[in-house]
């Protein structure tokens, strides 16, 4: 087992380099105490990494630099960007997973965010022909089939309804969609990043409908985009007249272009590409349309060649985002275990946590918002001192649903289904503290 | 632009609206407009399994496999076999409860309207809505062809589409989860020596940003592309090839240039940007330079009308027919500035 390095040897030995360093010319100091740092990191054992270089000359009992200088003033950056030293904080891909950027898809990174609010600009990104730029002026919404009344309305239009707005979560059903087989990604940000949580506003599908008065036989919607794909989908009309939102905003602003701007659909609960951005056209029916999103792809093969369709639910699911492979454990004792649970089906009722692989759980706390269809957190405050854990998270929710394991989900589904792996998800916590991403079956 | 539904006396106040509103919450609100027939069918591209929504027309096979040539064939292959990772359009049959299986139109699909409907709304992927109707028959014909679903002397048309038996057409049921229920046990749940765990293959998943030392790829389509770029010339340096070194220096773009990054974008990227089926990439001034050297005029010619090379097919605008010249010329300046 490799050491553990705790804030007051660190301190300690930072305090030597200093020390060390008196009588050395600003420059040369500062370059020493660099190396020092770096070389101290080195040191460190195995992987636990220690605070990135550390300037001392900022540090108690100096004035800091940027308390003895005057900072930038108002708008100076009209639209606020965070820290520079957040840059780490991006969207990411695994550029193996498509021939090209354009029908991609990004990934949220889910261990350096707080709360279950998604900012705007790390909301995961999924497109098949790119993000179209729309003018607003430009855009049109027709609604018709099985109407009385078929309309086209403007932005402006749209917006003249009474609005709603809700906090829901947005999932790709292909996320974790790689590790059916075996465990393959070693981020948090790859295995669970197809995720996002946003307090949208819009027009209620069903407030729409009225308006355009549905005829007795319709029984479906064909939702139309205006990307390069056109990207449709039949949703059948219990859950435009439920919750599903004609969205124009996100987290208080317009919605991003990469989101659907300046128009899109969110089913709650149900899987990602249901909810068709760019929205550009709404079809009554009274039949499914069958198209490719929801035959070829969107379909979930079993191991009897058999494949479910209209799987439209996002099961419960829930994962830990601390500690995890991108925050592994630096410091014994004290430590606060976080995750986030969601469920397509409602509330999260309860998230337990396993230290042994699954053989014996404790019930974590539910923190701050519990939201249906919305990302809930949990957490459980414990003591680490280096002992190897097997670390789980169980969601279960409102209609009793508990998330199955990987060996149960494998049973019924094959491996082959790609989508709806919503399994228990395991990391290792090693001795030094380094988390990995492992399957235990 | 604000107009009040017409029923509604025009100077109402807002609290008597509301009053009004919450009274008869089933009324419409008067909120946009009646669409009329030609807006619709414009936007009513939808096809389903029965037919409704296909437009007259029709297309053969044999039409079908020059189209499929010169639109297709560069990222799905001449024999539907995919090229790189663009996917497999044929093939497959036989192969869904295999380890790998083969998820094809052939092997897969359940309706054949979904082929129609599909590559009439989004293929060919560079330039989506850029095919006929007669040419999306053609097209869907002749994929059903490679997919043994069709003989070789076979016409698609509005009326016989529907009747076409996909082989797959019964391999479908709806939603029938939950299917894999857990119980929420607290103790001895799982029996510890019977648990297997197994890891990560390593150096698949890009863990750059947060683990040093590492060879991983990249977590971003350029940037992965860059990295592999570098590997290939420490290779050849390795080799002992002389590897160029001079660093492009950032070129000003004219004003023609600049305008012509747009269109650029939107309808040149997907093939200028990748190499992709053999178009020569936007920056590689070692495939651009005796390109340029034939002249301006010449390649705004060959990418406006089109043009067969040594390296492959350039569609007339890139497939993009509504595209006007000056479009494409500036589009053309962007790409030889960024390239010289
Ligand atoms: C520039 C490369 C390119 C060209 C050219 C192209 N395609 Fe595609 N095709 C794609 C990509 C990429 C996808 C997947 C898009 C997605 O999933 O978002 C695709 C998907 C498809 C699919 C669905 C495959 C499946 O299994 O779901 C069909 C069918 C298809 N293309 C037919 C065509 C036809 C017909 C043409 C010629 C008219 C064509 N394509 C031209 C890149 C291309
Ligand atoms: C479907 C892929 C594709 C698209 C889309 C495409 N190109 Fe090309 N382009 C090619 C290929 C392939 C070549 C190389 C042909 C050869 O030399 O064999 C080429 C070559 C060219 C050339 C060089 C011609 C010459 O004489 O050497 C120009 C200029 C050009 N393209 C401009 C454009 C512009 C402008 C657009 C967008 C409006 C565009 N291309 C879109 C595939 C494409």
């Amino acid at each position: 087992m490799s050491r553990i390095i705790r804030n007051t040897t660190t301190r300690e030995m930072l305090a030597q380099l200093a020390r060390e360093a008196e009588g050395l010319s600003q420059r040369e100091r500062r370059e020493f105490l660099r190396k020092g740092v770096t070389a101290l990191s080195a040191a460190a054992a195995s992987g636990v990494a220690v605070a990135a270089s550390v300037n001392t000359d900022n540090l108690p009992p100096n004035e800091p630099s940027w308390s003895r200088q005057l900072g930038h003033g108002v708008v100076d950056s009209p639209y606020g960007m965070p820290s520079t030293y957040e840059q780490h904080v991006v969207r990411r891909t695994v550029p193996w997973l498509t021939a090209e950027s354009i029908s991609s898809i990004s990934m949220t990174p889910l261990a350096d965010l707080k709360g279950i609010i998604t900012p705007n600009g790390l909301v995961f990104e999924r497109y098949h022909a790119g993000v179209p730029l729309i003018n607003p002026d430009e855009h049109r919404l027709i609604l018709h089939g099985l109407v009385e009344r078929p309309l086209i309305f403007t932005m402006d239009d749209l917006m003249r309804f009474p609005s709603a707005s809700e906090i829901k979560f947005i999932e790709c059903p292909a996320n974790g969609g790689m590790e059916w087989k075996g465990a393959q990604m070693e981020a948090l940000q790859f295995t669970h990043g197809m995720l996002s949580c946003c307090e949208w506003t819009g027009v209620p599908l069903r407030v729409l409908l009225q308006e355009a008065g549905v005829k007795p036989e319709g029984k479906w919607i064909l939702a139309e985009g205006a990307d390069g794909a056109h990207m449709s989908r039949s949703i059948p009309l219990e859950k435009a007249l439920d919750d599903t939102l004609v969205v124009y905003a996100q987290n208080g602003e317009r919605l991003r272009p990469e989101q659907g701007y300046p128009l899109r659909l969110i089913n709650p609960g149900w899987e990602g590409n249901t909810s068709i951005k760019w929205l550009r056209r709404l079809e009554v029916g009274d039949q499914p349309w069958y198209h490719r999103e929801e035959t070829s792809k969107y379909t979930d093969l079993l191991a009897n060649g058999k494949a479910r369709k209209f799987s439209f639910v996002q099961e419960a699911n829930s994962v830990i985002t601390h500690p995890c492979p991108e925050k592994p454990i630096r410091q014994s004792g004290f430590i606060e275990i976080e995750g986030l649970a969601w469920s397509g089906r409602g509330h999260i009722k309860q998230v337990d946590i396993s230290f042994d692989g699954g053989v014996s759980w404790v019930p974590a706390q539910l923190k701050g918002l519990v939201l249906p269809k919305a990302l809930t957190r949990f957490s459980l405050v414990t003591r680490w001192e280096g002992q190897t854990w097997l670390l789980q998270a169980r969601a279960m929710d409102e209609t009793g649903y508990v998330q199955p394991t990987l060996k149960q989900l494998r049973e019924v589904r094959g491996t082959n289904s790609i989508y709806h792996k919503n399994s228990i998800h395991t990391w290792k916590v090693a001795a030094n503290g380094e988390v990995t991403n492992v399957q235990i079956t | 632009m604000f107009k009040l539904p017409e029923t509604a006396p025009a100077l109402l106040g807002v609290g008597v609206l509301l009053a009004s509103l919450s009274l008869s919450a089933a009324e419409p609100l008067g909120i946009g407009r009646m669409a009329t027939a030609d807006e619709i069918a414009g936007w009513d591209i939808d096809v389903r399994p029965d037919g409704q929504g296909l437009p007259p027309g029709q297309g053969s096979v044999m039409n079908g496999e020059l189209l499929y040539e010169s639109r297709c064939a560069s990222c799905h292959g001449s024999f539907g076999e995919g090229i790189d990772r663009w996917p497999v359009l044929a093939g497959g049959y036989d192969t869904l409860t295999l380890e790998r299986p083969t998820k094809t139109v052939g092997s897969y699909w359940p309706y054949a309207s979904t082929l129609w409907d599909y590559i009439y709304r989004a293929m060919p992927f560079s330039a989506p809505r850029s095919l006929s109707v007669d040419e999306t028959y053609a097209v869907s014909a002749y994929v059903l062809y490679l997919n043994d679903i069709v003989d070789d002397d076979f016409v698609l048309t509005q009326g016989n589409l529907a009747r076409i038996e996909m082989p797959n057409r019964e391999g479908f049921f709806v939603d029938n989860r939950p299917d894999s229920p857990n119980t929420r046990c607290m103790q001895e749940c799982a029996r510890p020596d019977q648990l297997e765990m197994v890891g990560t293959i390593g150096g698949i998943t890009p863990v750059g940003h947060f683990r040093a030392d590492v060879d991983a790829p990249a977590a971003s389509h350029d940037a992965q592309k860059s990295l592999e770029d570098q590997k290939e010339e420490a290779r050849l340096r390795a080799l002992g090839v002389e590897v160029d070194e001079t660093v492009p220096a950032a070129v000003a773009l004219s004003d023609e240039a600049k305008a012509g990054q747009a269109v650029y974008e939107a309808a040149c990227v997907a093939c200028h940007a990748t190499g992709l089926a053999g178009a020569p990439k936007v920056g590689d001034h070692k495939a651009w330079g005796p390109r340029i050297d034939q002249g301006v005029s010449v390649l705004i010619r060959h990418a406006i009308e089109g043009f067969t090379g040594k390296e492959g097919v350039m569609p007339a605008k890139g497939g993009r027919m509504d595209l006007t010249d000056q479009q494409v010329s500036r589009a053309v300046a962007f790409m030889t500035e960024k390239s010289q």
